[in-house]
């Protein structure tokens, strides 16, 4: 047997597991007697949105950070996109068409972008591997 | 009558340069000759450098003081309505400024060092005497070839003297205004002191790798450099942040805008120093790690001064930029660092040392911790390059922000809690693995809590938020665990005072905690922020959380540098309108001297919630385009910090040593004889 299953902890998590369940499904119904949940507002999409995108004309600033004109003329669109009924996705490839890739805050996942993306995983992966064999040498 | 005081101080400037080429010279000298007359004329010159550059910076703050507006740099970073304070701040608010700044505190960290050498010197026996001599001497040597550098850097591209003649302007441009703030007092010259010691880190890296010895007792000099430099670095960016947080821009804390990943990277690195310090200290292992990432903090800040003053990446906090400057720094970052880094690999490899380590010990999860950090850097690192690489090969342009930079720390961050929140309740040496049993079920509550949590929550980017959940309530719960068991006593070949191990286990304490506070706090604010963007104008009101805010007036404001317009908004609680609870006051201001418009937030500070205001642009007659947010846990990220700052100053915090005597054990026996013979 699993030398786990025979912890005087167990009790404890067995106590903390039903604890947090009821917790968990307390705070759950609370919150469904209210009714369906409608999800986050257009406005409060539309700001998420302007965080990911980068003002045209400020130094390095969010769209929603931006005081620049074209960066409240930009808001404005993106919120009337999604009145429109576009999703989030869309409304970035429109953004992306129109001021180019700069705009974007989060770089797309291409061939050219893949040492940005994977760098820090290489980089994780090869560090702790030489941190473990550093120590492993030394038996 | 004619201001000679720019002209003393350009003077005081080429002084103090040779002096550092002097110092560096006799020191060196005096080394290969064994000659200790040459040794202390090499000090004293260091000595006369830290006067020199003294001298000088006070000629700069004079030249500010009295509006001299012949001096370039007072022109264009002063005016005569300035606040006395501001003016004086002013002199480190740019980059020729904070130059001479930086420099000058090389020569103040090396100065008190040389100062105090005697003292560490005493009780030494000759041999040991001499030794040590020689490493400070190396030490000193190594500064003022940085300060060389510096100075020559100074003079020859970015003179903070440099008059304007002879067209002089009756009035200086403005300070920028944003930078008129007791931010500037603080931020900056923490930060210059977190660089300078990493500087002086590198400097005693390179003295101990020169020796051929790496010796205990220099890496217990080593220490409070480490911490002290590791204090305001967190202190620096804390500040900045804060200042950030307050003043600048929508209500941000952290834009991981390429000038604040520039001080950032230093600070995760100068982390993993501390950490592996710690390391080598107990356990005597991993010196030569413990050296190349004091070289590696040292040139990471370099290039991070490079990216913010070449102007080559675009930044909110605009450094005044100028292409040739990069050139230079990136030739003296090529040149310390491509030094070190031969040095480093010339002498490395006779100081390795074998120590026989389990892997499942305090020693692999502070290495591993390290190591994490360090990956962290460069992760940092490689997102506030690539737009340039990009540029660079041809392939376009594009951004990295925010988005990405999350993506990558938050789960780093995640993997570092999970070593930390392990590493306290597992012994030195030892290998058992009954601390993880004790730590698995509550770690299986954790998750689920956090699960659920996140799940009741439902916004987007859920994972962060499970992430975050997750290391805080770990982190909290692997602490208050770490508090009941008793600190383990260390095996021996060092005895450690047991009042230094406790002092030592609660700068953890406190530390940790401090990182788990700023993890809540951090969270909270990212995933609980409730926030509105509207049209407000008198009379219209708002609810919030449990507030409504109602906007009151508008109000003129006038003071000495701006004109502003003030909104008068009230904080009222949800469940009785007419209780007020205090008022917001954001401003849109206007600044005499240039014209700049700056948008001022209004917050209200608590311990439980933030509440942000600003203004943005006029929609109508009465009618402002308004943005309020409530923003909980808001503070916690600086208490966080200030927590940090302190375990810092609990571990640096000077022990007395009555006797010193069991320390002088060499590290590293084989290489001991030729050590003592260099002098």
């Amino acid at each position: 047997m699993n030398p786990l299953f025979r912890s005087p902890y167990l009790s404890l998590l067995f106590w903390l597991l039903s604890l947090s369940l009821c917790f968990g499904g307390a705070t759950f119904l609370a919150t469904a007697q209210e009714g369906p949940s409608m999800g986050p507002s257009y406005q409060q999409q539309a700001i998420a949105i302007s965080k990911e995108l980068r003002c045209p004309m400020a130094t390095n600033q969010t769209l929603f950070e931006s005081q620049a004109p074209i960066a409240h003329e930009l808001k404005g669109q993106i919120f009337s996109l999604l009145e429109q009924g576009y999703k989030r996705d869309e409304i970035l490839d429109f953004m992306v068409q129109r001021y180019g890739e700069k705009i974007r805050y989060q770089p797309e996942f291409k061939p050219a972008t893949l040492a940005l993306w994977l760098g820090p995983i290489v980089l994780l992966i090869v560090g702790l591997g030489l941190g473990l064999a550093l120590i492993k040498r030394r038996p | 009558m004619i201001n000679m005081t720019p002209e003393i101080g350009h003077i005081l400037l080429i002084m103090s340069t040779v002096l550092a080429l002097f110092s560096a010279l006799f020191h060196l000298v005096g080394i290969s000759k064994h000659h200790l007359y040459l040794i202390n004329w090499g000090s004293s010159f260091f000595n006369a450098l830290f006067f020199t550059l003294l001298s000088a910076l006070l000629s700069l703050i004079y030249c500010f003081v009295v509006d001299d507006f012949s001096v370039a740099y007072v022109a264009n970073h002063s005016n005569s309505q300035l606040a006395l304070g501001y003016k004086i701040a002013a002199v480190w608010g740019s980059h020729e400024g904070s130059m001479l700044f930086w420099v000058l505190a090389i020569a103040l960290w090396g100065a008190i060092i040389n100062w105090r050498q005697a003292g560490k010197l005493v009780g030494l026996d000759s041999a040991d005497m001499r030794t040590d001599k020689a490493y400070f001497a190396r030490l000193l040597a190594i500064l003022a070839l940085v300060i060389l550098g510096f100075n020559l850097f100074l003079l020859f591209t970015s003179n903070p003297f440099a008059r304007l003649l002879p067209n002089i302007p009756i009035e200086g441009r403005d300070l920028n205004p944003i930078l008129q703030d007791i931010g500037l007092i603080l931020h900056p010259p923490m930060l210059f002191l977190g660089y300078v010691g990493l500087t002086v880190c590198f400097a005693a890296a390179l003295a101990s790798l020169l020796g051929g010895a790496l010796l205990h007792r220099h890496l217990e000099y080593l220490r409070p450099w480490v911490l002290l430099a590791w204090i305001f670095l967190t202190g620096g960016n804390a500040f900045g942040s804060w200042w950030a947080y307050n003043e600048l821009g929508w209500g941000g804390w952290w834009f991981w805008d390429p000038v604040e990943n520039a001080s950032f990277i230093p600070w995760l690195v100068a982390t993993a120093l501390v950490h592996s310090l710690v390391l080598t200290r107990k356990t005597q292992g991993f010196a030569l790690t413990t050296l190349f990432l004091c070289i590696l903090a040292f040139s990471l800040s370099l290039l991070g001064s490079f990216l913010v003053r070449s102007g080559i990446v675009q930044s909110v906090h605009a450094f005044a930029a100028d292409p040739t400057r990069g050139m230079s720094i990136l030739c003296l970052l090529v040149l310390f660092v491509g030094a070190a880094l031969l040095i480093f690999a010339i002498k490395a490899p006779a100081l390795k040392r074998e120590v026989s380590h389990n892997l499942l010990s305090k020693e692999t999860l502070l290495l591993l911790g390290a190591i994490v950090l360090v990956v962290a850097a460069f992760s940092v690192l490689l997102g506030t390059f690539y737009p340039l690489l990009y540029e660079l090969l041809g392939l376009g342009t594009l951004s990295v922000g925010a988005p990405y930079f999350n993506t990558m720390f938050v789960p780093l961050t995640f993997i570092a809690v999970i070593l930390m929140g392990i590493a306290p309740l597992i012994a030195w040496k030892a290998s058992t693995r009954k601390p993880l049993k004790v730590l698995a079920l509550p770690s299986v509550a954790i998750v689920i809590i956090a699960a659920l949590m996140t799940y009741q929550t439902q916004t987007d980017g859920a994972l962060f938020l499970f992430l975050g959940c997750t290391s805080a309530l770990f982190l909290l719960c692997s602490l208050g665990m770490s508090v009941c068991t008793k600190s383990q006593a260390l095996t021996p070949p060092k005895p450690v005072k047991p009042s230094a191990s406790k002092r030592a286990k609660l700068a953890m304490l406190v530390g940790h905690l401090g990182v788990a506070v700023t993890i809540i706090g951090a969270t909270s604010v990212s995933f609980f922020e409730q926030e509105a963007l509207l049209r407000m104008g008198p009379g219209q009101g708002k609810p919030l959380a449990d507030y409504v805010l109602v906007y009151e007036s508008t109000e003129p404001v006038e003071t000495s540098s701006f004109r502003a317009i003030q909104a008068n908004i009230s904080i009222r609680d949800a469940k009785q309108d007419d209780l007020v609870l205090g008022y917001l006051n954001p401003q849109r201001q206007t600044f005499n001297s240039n014209g700049m418009e700056v948008s001022h937030a209004g917050i209200d500070h608590g311990f439980w919630r933030d509440l942000y205001v600003s203004m943005g642009l006029q929609l109508s007659d009465t009618e402002y385009l308004i943005r309020i947010s409530y923003k909980p846990l808001a503070t916690w990220i600086w208490l966080g910090a200030l927590l940090m700052m302190l375990a810092g100053a609990i571990a640096a915090w000077p022990i007395k040593q009555p006797h010193r005597v069991a320390q002088t054990k060499a590290l590293n026996v084989t290489n001991s004889p030729r050590e003592t013979m260099s002098l």
